[in-house]
């Protein structure tokens, strides 16, 4: 079952997504993101990337999600549309839910999938081994690359969350 | 808006379309998209009336579909062949989604819906950006993949795009529409050259840019968006009128004036290359633009409508707005024709 892992959490991953894109209440959404980011630090961590993993929880988690979650329970309504509410929102998480089972049996039954492209079966979600470059861990080499050779994404990316806040500022300032 | 958060604003849109130009990593070009998309919102939303938000969410509803499709062929590129550099792209589904992904961007048929209401629903000068510069990034993208581009899907979609610009703009009075569905057809033409030498896009592009800058600013001189109100400028500004007649003539690609440059390097680019019924038929839906063209102009410059008394009043108040860099933007629109042997140097 260990060598699976990372397949059951991608599934568990997806069925968390399909329970938010389904459109229930923001409120609703959050809920069901904290268990996808959960399950998705899961993932992380089983290719051996502790560090990231914890920073999913950490920053992800607990600075953005406990942030949404605020100004959702100021702008929420009085009866929140939860997913069994609203025929449109359980058909469409049915819908989800069925069609994510459906292509997880098909991969665990013919050991490959192909609908746009090929999935290998298990063989892209085993994990053999953890990759790594020398002595040091393939995350952390790349988190070390994020600020040695990548700069310019750096910049390019601090600068773009700051023109977030700038515009959600401007649009929403009404006069 | 306060300056300075107009200048930061403003020079993020320039920056999104500077890092969309410079980059050789997918992921950085879509940034430089997501970027450009995100700062032209506020610019969209100056006045805040509900026209303008509905424009505004439309706009970032498209916009933020065709960079989710985009990133769609990024990824289904690097896992074909493994890496992120722009260059080929061998296998066909990714071509194929990035394709329709940069033409929603760009709003060519049949993703031209967005085109005509979000331009009609701002102010004039975000309507001057919103069809000028930022068409530059997608082209950009599609001059640097385009050996790998699906010819019968570009050349599908230019055609329906000269036919919905033609066609979609005949109805129109207000001239926000009028210039969006001639944007429409005009990046039809540049995209039925595309495959055959991407170079004519540029140049199409180009000649583009200067003839409805200028166009957008002489509208803005008399702030008139219907064609009622244009009507009007024989008494406000005469000389707005003879330049608002040789302008319209260059969108409507008439020789001798520089709009006739692109279309005729185009149909021979195309004859070149053993295709006839095609630049037939863009000739031929090109005199759909060309008759409301000539209608606006008929309007302005060569009758004078039956208006109010007061309307006549007009010339004695004087307009205070600064057109940056309008007479050359003039001269570049009508007069480039006899250059055009220069493009020999381009082989």
């Amino acid at each position: 079952m260990m060598m699976y892992i990372v397949f059951i959490l991608s599934v568990v991953f997806v069925m968390g997504f399909v329970g938010f894109s389904s459109k229930p209440s923001p409120i609703y959404g959050g809920l069901v993101l904290i268990i996808s980011g959960g399950v998705g630090c899961g993932i992380v961590l089983s290719f051996g990337g502790s560090f990231l993993g914890l920073m999913v929880f950490l920053i992800y988690l607990g600075g953005m999600l406990v942030v949404f979650g605020y100004t959702t329970a100021m702008a929420t309504e009085q009866y929140p549309e939860v997913w069994v509410s609203n025929k449109a929102v359980l058909g469409a998480f049915i819908v989800g839910l069925l069609s994510e089972l459906l292509i997880a049996c098909y991969v665990l039954k013919d050991d490959e999938v192909e609908i746009v492209f090929k999935f290998n079966g298990m063989g892209d979600w085993v994990i053999y081994d953890t990759g790594d470059s020398g002595f040091f861990s393939e995350e952390a080499m790349g988190i070390a690359a994020l600020y040695s050779y990548g700069t310019w994404l750096v910049i390019v990316t601090g600068w773009s969350l700051l023109i977030g806040v700038l515009v959600i500022m401007e649009v929403t300032r009404g006069n | 808006m306060k300056p300075p958060i107009l200048i930061i604003v403003t020079s993020t849109i320039v920056l999104g379309t500077m890092i969309v130009l410079f980059s050789s990593h997918w992921l950085m070009i879509w940034i430089g998209f997501e970027m450009n998309m995100l700062a032209i919102i506020p610019i969209l939303m100056k006045k805040f009336n509900p026209r303008a938000m509905e424009a505004s969410t439309k706009y970032f509803l498209t916009q933020a579909t065709a960079s989710m499709l985009l990133m769609l062929g990024i990824i289904i590129n690097l896992l074909y062949s493994g890496h992120w550099t722009i260059s080929m792209i061998p296998n066909p589904v990714a071509s194929t989604v990035i394709t329709i992904a940069l033409a929603m961007k760009l709003g060519l048929s049949p993703f031209h819906f967005w085109v005509p209401e979000v331009t009609q629903g701002v102010s004039l000068s975000s309507g001057m950006i919103l069809l000028t510069w930022q068409k530059i990034a997608p082209l950009s993208v599609l001059y640097q993949i385009s050996p790998s581009i699906n010819p019968n899907l570009l050349v599908t979609m230019a055609a329906t795009s000269v036919l919905v610009g033609g066609w979609g703009g005949l109805n129109q009075t207000q001239l926000r529409k009028i210039l969006a569905y001639s944007s429409i057809a005009h990046m039809g033409w540049m995209a039925a050259i595309m495959v055959y030498n991407p170079t004519l896009m540029i140049l199409n592009l180009a000649i583009y840019i200067m003839m409805t800058l200028g166009t957008f600013m002489l509208f803005m001189y008399n702030l008139s968006t219907t064609t009622l109100s244009l009507s009007h400028t024989w008494n406000k500004s005469p000389l707005i009128a003879s330049l608002i007649l040789a302008l319209m003539l260059s969108l409507g690609g008439l020789p001798p004036l520089s709009g006739f440059i692109p279309k005729w390097m185009i149909i021979q680019e195309l004859t070149k290359n053993d295709m006839i019924v095609m630049p037939t038929f863009m000739a031929i839906t090109a005199l759909l633009n060309l008759y409301f063209y000539m209608r606006l102009m008929y309007a302005t410059a060569l009758t004078m409508f039956p208006s109010a008394n007061n309307m006549k009043m007009k010339w004695q108040f004087e307009s205070t707005k600064k057109m940056i860099l309008l007479p050359p933007l003039i001269v570049a629109s009508t007069m480039l024709l006899p250059l055009t042997p220069m493009l020999s140097i381009m082989d």
